[in-house]
């Protein structure tokens, strides 16, 4: 069997050409592969990171941005640990629709889901989104917030590793350390008692906010 | 050694000695002799074989000399041979020209009968002739043709004028053809249309004939699909199959075309075969018509089937019932999954009603991939047969790019979006009615919605599969594993939170519960019992539930590996992490029935063991001999409230399922424990009630055993453990059981030695001094 302490589901939305694909090849292989398809319904990926001394795979899924494809991505909301919410920093249009996936992010997904908005292609020179609204926007919808470029590779490694940091702290403070925590803690159920993580949703925020946002000038004040 | 030094070095001092060294010399003697005559035997072989080899030195002279002419010889001939080779380069290089030159000929004289066989052929109309012509000047070189033409130029007449007449010949031919063939077309002549197809390639126009075929083919392709979906509901309906009429249309159209590209596959690699790209110009032209028809038909498809319409009236329930999220509000609230049953809405689709509708869709959307499959296979086949090596590659990557980038493809992909969209508002509200007309017939200890939901869910996982698409299985996997999560827990959930009914605590509530009802002219107890049973449904329920789902998700797994033989390994994991969501919902619905059992033992079990553990208060543990037998010869405690646990446990053991029971025993066990304790600390004992403690304990433990397969006798350790204390016969022998070697059969002690000291002072006839004492 292999070798992993705790198994996360990360899964990656947002519209259509916002770089979702880019940042998972990224991540997951180290390249950046330009002429990217559009992404057929999802794809998926798996990458055993280490943090904290412990071995964690992480299940990437990958989703296509178009519409045609929303009923088949929005199933796998729910047994997302975390949702990684992606737009284009030049690109308005994607920025515009953000509350349209909160949306949907609140009808299917659980609703103590991690939740992180990213700002990819930093690399650009056209930017029309700021830093600081695609910040605001996060702290008023209880989401961490970070840029990326997965051309040039920034904050990309970091965005996934804090990631997995948190939910290894929401899994841990929940249930000593078993790894059938880490399963059992996907599970919606009964309201508050089963859930990611018993410690206040509110304190974890502020902790992984501030981490995520603290490097450069994009520092936020947490949660 | 010389035989001087020999001497040297023998003592010589006695007569013996004298003796002995004459005795060795003579010996030395001797033997040199004989090494002298065997020496001398030699001589006459060494004299022959001097004069042999005085013999051999005169013929060595001879071979010298040989050898140097043998290699002047060699010198010589190697120059003549390398001298001959060069003739033979040159005499092979005159032979190629001249075989090019007989070419040449052979292409003049050839040039000369083609020119004036053509003109003839065109004034004849010999089409096929004139191409062949045609396709015999062609293949000649046209620069040599010119240079000849230069070549010969002043001399006789007319290599220029024939390569003149044959290019005029051709370009007309060619618009000839052209012209023939649209006229053929236009008389919807089949047979000229298949002839001028075959004439292209001749002159060199392998691409406007697949184009100009193809073209013809669409046309024809056009017209009959339109025809035909003009009459789909007729057709259908002479075929009774209606449910099916588009997909039966679908399916007539991708057969239309995979039967031109069958037909003319031989065809085209028979006359078009030096252009590898035919075939796959022809596919690609093909799939351009076979987007648009298809367009038609699902247009018909949509407005016929009230595919929006239906969509809308599913989007707008799904909203209504997820009770409308607020766009930008703030505060996300945590709604959670669960959706309220909303019946009795007017405009509400009637997820049967729409069953039909799905299968016809995943009949499409299955049709057009192994349409897709079909065109894969035989262009494989065709390139690994008529096409060079290095092109194959290129020609199954434009097909795969083709496929994709297809309105065909893209349509499926709409397609399936719906079919998802329908599938999950069918399953979700087929669930809930499920769920809704749940029965239970007396007897049976899960009701009928177990197997309601498990059959709906299966089926629309079975359907799914029909699709042929791996996401839209994974799709409706996370649906099916939703839908329990959600509506079904909660289903399951409901009556156990408000708890089980435990009957009239006292009669002042008893009598206004019967006035109540005798009111509403019921029988006074239905209530409760109804309450009661769908209780304990609800626990098996789900208990039973979490069998199924094993099943479901290993059913489903051999269903999907004859499904789809040939996955890739990111599809297999995505499939593979698909199920095991599925079977996670197992946790739910495991957490469902400890709550469940937990509203039990604090309804139930707890309240009822109260009173009956209050009678062991009365009984006195103070005993001398007379009052222990009158107390044998009585109705004991033990006897008594085994009874009431046997009367307990009696009227669930019937209506439980196996597990739930043995669940229940084991709760029954540690409440008996925990209250039985209690009560001991509360009287004081002697030796004799010390005694009957333990025969009452061990009576319990065996019991409790007995009524259950699960081993609850490490629930038992404790309060045996306090009934060994209070049974010692003397405080020394504590020390026999409080080392664990000294007994082995005893389980490692539950109590800590501050607790078997206040135990030990239950017992009235131990003197506190030597409890403080005892060292432990």
């Amino acid at each position: 069997m292999e070798d992993y302490k705790f198994l996360f589901k990360i899964v990656l939305v947002g519209n259509a050409g916002v770089g979702k694909t880019c940042l998972v090849r990224r991540f997951t292989q180290g390249l950046f592969p330009p002429g990217q398809g559009a992404t057929i319904g999802v794809d998926f990926m798996i990458k055993t990171v280490e943090v904290e001394g412990e071995k964690i795979k992480l299940q990437i899924w990958d989703t296509a941005g178009q519409e045609r494809f929303r009923s088949i991505t929005q199933s796998y909301y729910r047994s997302a640990h975390a949702l990684i919410l992606v737009y284009d920093i030049s690109c308005q249009p994607t920025f515009d629709c953000l509350p349209d996936w909160l949306r949907e992010i609140q009808e299917y997904a659980n609703s103590k889901v991690l939740k992180i908005l990213v700002g990819n292609k930093t690399d650009r020179d056209d930017r029309e989104i700021p830093t600081q609204i695609g910040e605001e926007f996060a702290k008023q919808h209880d989401m961490y917030f970070l840029e990326t470029s997965a051309k040039e590779a920034e904050n990309v490694e970091r965005l996934f590793y804090e990631i997995a940091a948190e939910l290894i702290g929401q899994a841990r403070s929940k249930d000593g350390s078993s790894s059938a925590a880490a399963a059992a803690a996907q599970r919606q159920s009964e309201g508050s008692s089963i859930g990611l993580g018993s410690f206040s949703a509110k304190a974890a925020q502020s902790n992984c906010c501030g981490g995520l946002a603290s490097g450069g000038s994009n520092s936020s004040q947490g949660g | 050694m010389s035989v001087l030094e020999q001497l040297g070095a023998l003592d010589i001092g006695t007569n013996e000695q004298v003796d002995e060294t004459l005795q060795r010399i003579a010996d030395e003697e001797a033997k040199v002799n004989e090494k002298l005559e065997s020496l001398l035997a030699k001589q006459c072989q060494i004299e022959a074989k001097m004069s042999g080899i005085g013999r051999s030195l005169s013929l060595l002279h001879t071979v010298d000399s040989d050898s140097n002419k043998l290699n002047d010889q060699i010198v010589n001939t190697a120059q003549l041979a390398e001298s001959v080779s060069a003739k033979v380069r040159r005499l092979d290089l005159a032979r190629c020209r001249a075989s090019e030159c007989q070419q040449r000929v052979h292409d003049l004289i050839d040039l000369h009968l083609c020119s004036q066989g053509v003109v003839k052929a065109i004034g004849e109309e010999d089409y096929e002739k004139s191409a062949t012509h045609i396709a015999r000047f062609l293949a000649m070189d046209q620069q040599l043709l010119r240079r000849t033409a230069d070549d010969v130029q002043g001399s006789i007449t007319s290599v220029s004028d024939a390569v003149k007449t044959l290019e005029d010949a051709t370009e007309k031919t060619r618009v000839l053809i052209a012209k023939r063939f649209d006229e053929a077309v236009k008389a919807d002549d089949l047979a000229s249309v298949e002839r001028f197809f075959k004439i292209f390639p001749l002159v060199g126009c392998h691409r406007t004939g697949i184009e100009k075929f193809s073209l013809y083919i669409c046309q024809k392709l056009a017209n009959k699909a339109q025809k035909e979906l003009r009459n789909a509901q007729d057709i259908a309906k002479a075929e009774s199959r209606l449910q099916l009429a588009y997909a039966d249309r679908l399916t007539a159209i991708l057969e239309n075309f995979a039967r031109v590209v069958e037909v003319n596959q031989p065809i085209i690699e028979a006359f078009y075969g030096q252009a590898s790209s035919s075939l796959i110009d022809m596919v690609s032209i093909l799939q351009h018509e076979c987007d648009t028809e298809v367009k038609n038909l699902l247009m018909e498809f949509n407005k016929n089937r009230q595919i929006q319409y239906r969509s809308k009236q599913v989007n707008e329930s799904t909203q209504r019932s997820a009770g409308g999220g607020n766009l930008g509000s703030n505060s996300i609230q945590a709604l959670g999954h669960y959706r309220k049953p909303s019946g009795g809405s007017v405009d509400k689709l009637n997820p049967k009603e729409i069953d039909a509708i799905i299968a016809e869709i995943t009949v499409m959307h299955a049709r057009v991939e192994l349409y897709f499959r079909f065109m894969r296979r035989r262009l494989q086949v065709h390139v690994e047969t008529c096409v060079p090596e290095k092109e194959q590659f290129d020609i199954m990557e434009r097909y795969e790019k083709i496929m994709k980038n297809s309105d065909l493809r893209r349509q499926m992909q709409e397609i399936l979006s719906t079919y998802l969209l329908l599938e999950r508002y069918f399953m979700e509200e087929s669930v809930l009615k499920a769920i809704g007309l749940d029965t239970y017939e007396s007897g049976q200890q899960c009701s009928s919605m177990v197997d309601d939901v498990f059959f709906i869910l299966r089926k629309s996982i079975r359907r799914a599969l029909t699709t042929q698409s791996i996401n839209g299985t994974c799709a409706v996997i996370n649906n099916v594993a939703a839908c329990l999560d959600g509506d079904f827990v909660n289903a399951l959930k409901a009556p156990l939170k408000s708890g089980y009914p435990s009957g009239y605590i006292d009669l002042a509530q008893a009598y206004n519960a019967i006035q109540t009802s005798l009111q509403q002219g019921k029988l006074h107890s239905s209530d409760a019992d109804r309450g009661r049973a769908n209780f304990l449904v609800q626990l098996n329920n789900a208990d039973i539930s979490t069998e199924y789902i094993e099943t479901l998700c290993q059913t489903m797994e051999q269903e999907i590996a004859g499904t789809f033989p040939q996955t890739t390994q990111v599809e297999r994991q995505m499939l593979d992490s698909c199920l095991t969501e599925l079977k996670a919902v197992r946790d739910a619905l495991k957490a469902t029935v400890d709550f469940g059992m937990q509203q039990l033992r604090s309804s139930v079990i707890k309240p009822r063991l109260n009173p009956w553990i209050n009678q062991f208060l009365n009984y006195s543990h103070n005993l001398n001999e007379e009052e222990l037998a009158a107390y044998e010869a009585g109705e004991t405690f033990v006897q008594f409230f085994i009874v009431q646990l046997d009367g307990l446990l009696n009227s669930f053991k019937n209506s439980l399922s196996p597990r739930n029971y043995d669940a229940l025993v084991s709760i029954l066990a540690t409440e008996v424990t925990i209250q039985l304790e209690r009560a001991i600390k509360k009287i004081s004992f002697n030796r004799l009630g010390g005694l009957v403690l333990d025969q009452e304990v061990r009576a319990l433990g065996s019991y409790l055993t007995g009524a259950t397969s699960w081993s609850v006798r490490d629930k038992m350790t404790r309060i045996s453990q306090i009934a060994t204390l209070l049974n010692l016969d003397k405080i020394t022998e504590l020390s026999e059981y409080w080392n664990p070697e000294n007994n082995k059969e005893m389980s490692s002690w539950h109590l800590t030695p501050n607790e078997v000291r206040t135990f030990l002072t239950l017992r009235n006839d131990f003197r506190i001094e030597d409890i403080k004492r005892l060292q432990l």
